[in-house]
């Protein structure tokens, strides 16, 4: 029992991760019908971000302001960040091709994950950088905690948790019950209707890039307070996001985030109970079943040519 | 939806399918033409520079450049090292294209490294093709010198400056047996040649002292531990880490912790990283002793230092510096053989064996093993990392 409730701590904690990364492949394909590819490297410059700031306030040693207020603020710092990124990679790598063939954006995609990632490099080296959050109220953010039968959940674990699904709450009501998320699904189901109506669907587009990118970049210091990130760590987790997001349905926002649900549970539970050799076996079956007898994933819509 | 996925992964199965092609290419026979010994020669260094393992990459490098640029013109010898990075994350595909770029060039005339266990089983077959020489300061695999299990990866062109794992694995084992008294060990590997090599080695000799072993696995681009701390019993008392990336070592640690597992990390070489992993209580292995402690080796320490102001000395980069050093006899010694000029890379070579150093830097004095391509006589150390993260000498 014990170790059914660790690992279900575990597949929380990585399955709301990836679903935070899912979410921004989402979005940005829902209204532009594009993969794109650079996500998991916004995700990876998020990390970075925080790490910066981080530094900035003190680093864990010695700290400028409270530790609650030093998260909130390294978290805040990256979303911008990468908001600001993300804006920047819509103008100049994807809005010259919007109406190219599919496989010009999709090429600029990988070109501009490899961009990210190598000028990272250059820019600050190939070092891991770890937060080091153990040090950081003398351990307590990993020593203090729930005590669920044996098994305690520590508090960086419970913040990471919560922290994710606010974001994803907020996501849902902003598309749901704002102005700007109804035209945003108004551009998602018919770009050139919504333009007609009067929607400013440049706007939209940019918005959603932001919104993707900083829920991207929450992702990102959301993992790094946990494992030490570097500059490649954007490629797996890119395709760990990705696959969340086709597993509940590229495009759909209750999608993704089950997908990265599912995707820490079958992860964790891999790795628990059959095998630690078989997690990415497992996971990337679940993608190739998905492909063959659910292509539009759990909870996306079916594809519907005109014939 | 369906066309877009499939358009994605169609793209990123051209991409990988390109590099395997580039990757599996037949290693070329090409020998070297005549190069003269008053010309510049170059050597080539195959390392990872950037990904989880780039700190070994950039220590190894800055101590071959300086191995390089002092040792060189003492041998009347115009040398120039050329780097190529091998990231352990991106497999052996990046070794083999490398090893056929140095192959191709004909100033190339012997190899540092490769410098991971997996990068050499890629790359041996080319460069002994092709009569090229090449020395790792780093990789320890045992099959790379030495038959195991009726297996042999290396060739006869490979050599290495540090000891194997079939030193390293009962050093450790022993270790943890005598002076640990474990009863419980969890052994992990990383599902590459270097760790599984060293965790086959630990987990026989831990075995043959009646220790009991529980043996994981994970992925070698791995970043959360948790649910593999989570298979880690309560009563363990070691769980041996044989990682590349000591930043993945510190993390399993605090996992550890974090699920309130009494079970101490024993790294291998490849974790010994003082600046990434330094949970107190820890133990590493390493090749090579803390060099700051003997004393013939101030002058070069105070040289590398000048040029690397920021850095501070660690375990990787003194091989490094000795492999540079054996490479350049071997030049010089076929450079005197042939009149000055190197007829073929066949004649560095046939000279490496024969090189012997009075002064070795990691102490003492070296040659080669007269039954296999190893150090004659090397050994492995072990540290503790101390409270302050500093390691401690202690076996």
């Amino acid at each position: 029992m014990d170790q059914f409730t660790q690992l279900t701590v575990d597949a929380l904690t990585l399955g709301s991760v990836y679903a935070l990364i899912a979410l921004g492949y989402t979005l940005i394909y829902g209204v532009l019908k594009l993969l794109n590819f650079a996500h998991g490297d916004v995700f990876m410059v998020g990390s970075f971000i925080g790490f910066g700031v981080l530094q900035l306030l003190g680093g864990t040693d010695n700290p400028v302001v409270p530790v609650w207020a030093l998260l909130v603020i390294i978290t805040f710092a990256a979303m911008a960040g990468c908001a600001t990124l993300g804006v920047v990679i819509e103008r100049f790598a994807y809005r010259p091709l919007r109406d190219a063939p599919r496989i010009a954006p999709l090429i600029s995609a990988l070109g501009v994950s490899f961009f990210l990632a190598n000028s990272m490099q250059l820019l600050f080296g190939a070092d891991p950088r770890n937060y080091n959050t153990f040090d950081l109220s003398n351990g307590a953010l990993y020593l203090r905690g729930i005590d669920i039968g044996n098994v305690r959940v520590p508090l960086l674990r419970i913040i990471t948790i919560v922290a994710a699904f606010v974001l994803m709450v907020l996501l849902w009501f902003l598309v749901n019950r704002t102005r700007t998320g109804k035209a945003m699904r108004a551009t998602s189901f018919d770009r050139e209707a919504a333009a007609m109506m009067g929607i400013d669907i440049d706007r939209v587009i940019v918005f959603t890039f932001v919104l993707g990118s900083a829920l991207a970049g929450a992702a990102g210091v959301l993992f790094a307070v946990r494992v030490p990130t570097t500059v490649s760590i954007g490629f797996v987790a890119g395709l760990k996001g990705f696959t969340a997001a086709v597993i509940g349905g590229i495009g759909s926002i209750p999608g993704a985030m089950a997908g990265g649900l599912i995707l820490g549970f079958a992860e964790s539970y891999t790795q628990g109970y059959v095998s630690t050799k078989w997690s990415d076996l497992v996971v990337f079956s679940i993608l190739i079943a998905f492909m063959i007898f659910r292509p539009q994933g759990l909870l996306g819509r079916p594809d519907i040519s005109k014939v | 939806m369906k066309k877009a996925i499939g358009l994605a992964l169609a793209v990123l199965a051209t991409s990988v399918v390109a590099a395997s092609a580039q990757g599996a290419q037949k290693g070329s026979s090409a020998i070297a033409a005549g190069v003269s010994c008053k010309g510049t020669m170059k050597i080539a260094f195959l390392t990872p520079l950037t990904g989880g393992a780039g700190f070994l990459g950039n220590e190894q490098g800055s101590w071959a450049k300086y191995a390089v640029k002092t040792l060189a013109p003492a041998m009347h010898l115009k040398i120039q090292l050329v780097m190529g990075d091998t990231p352990v994350e991106q497999g052996a595909a990046v070794a083999q294209t490398l090893a056929q770029k140095y192959v191709g060039d004909r100033k190339v005339v012997g190899i540092i490294g490769p410098s991971t266990s997996g990068a050499v089983v890629a790359a041996t077959q080319t460069f002994f093709q092709a009569g090229l020489a090449h020395i790792s300061p780093s990789a320890t695999k045992t099959d790379l010198t030495k038959r195991e299990n009726g297996k042999l990866e290396g060739t006869p062109a490979f050599f290495r400056d540090v000891p194997g794992d079939y030193i390293q694995g009962p050093t450790d084992a022993n270790y943890m047996i005598k002076t640990l008294h474990v009863k419980k060990v969890v052994i992990m590997d990383f599902q590459e040649p270097y760790s599984t090599g060293l965790a086959a080695a630990v987990e026989r000799t831990l075995k043959a002292g009646g220790v009991s072993t529980t043996r994981l696995s994970a992925s070698n681009t791995t970043t959360d531990y948790s649910a593999f701390v989570t298979k880690v019993p309560n009563d363990a008392d070691i769980v041996f880490f044989p990682t590349q990336k000591p930043g993945d070592a510190q993390t399993f640690a605090q996992q550890l912790l974090e699920q309130g597992k009494k079970a101490k990390v024993f790294g291998g070489d490849g974790s010994n990283g003082p600046g990434q992993f330094k949970a107190p209580g820890s133990y590493v292995s390493n090749f090579a002793p803390d060099i700051t402690g003997i004393k013939a080796d101030a002058k070069i320490i105070a040289g590398w230092k000048k040029d690397n102001p920021k850095s501070t000395v660690g375990s990787f980069g003194p091989p490094s510096y000795g492999a540079v050093q054996i490479m350049l006899s071997a030049i010089k010694r076929a450079c005197a053989a042939d009149h000055g000029v190197i007829k073929n890379r066949h004649d560095v070579l046939r000279q490496m064996k024969r090189v012997k150093i009075s002064n070795w830097i990691l102490g003492g004095k070296f040659a080669f093993s007269t039954k296999s391509n190893d150090p004659l006589n090397a050994k492995f150390y072990i540290f503790k990392i101390q409270q302050d993260g500093s390691y401690k000498l202690v076996g």
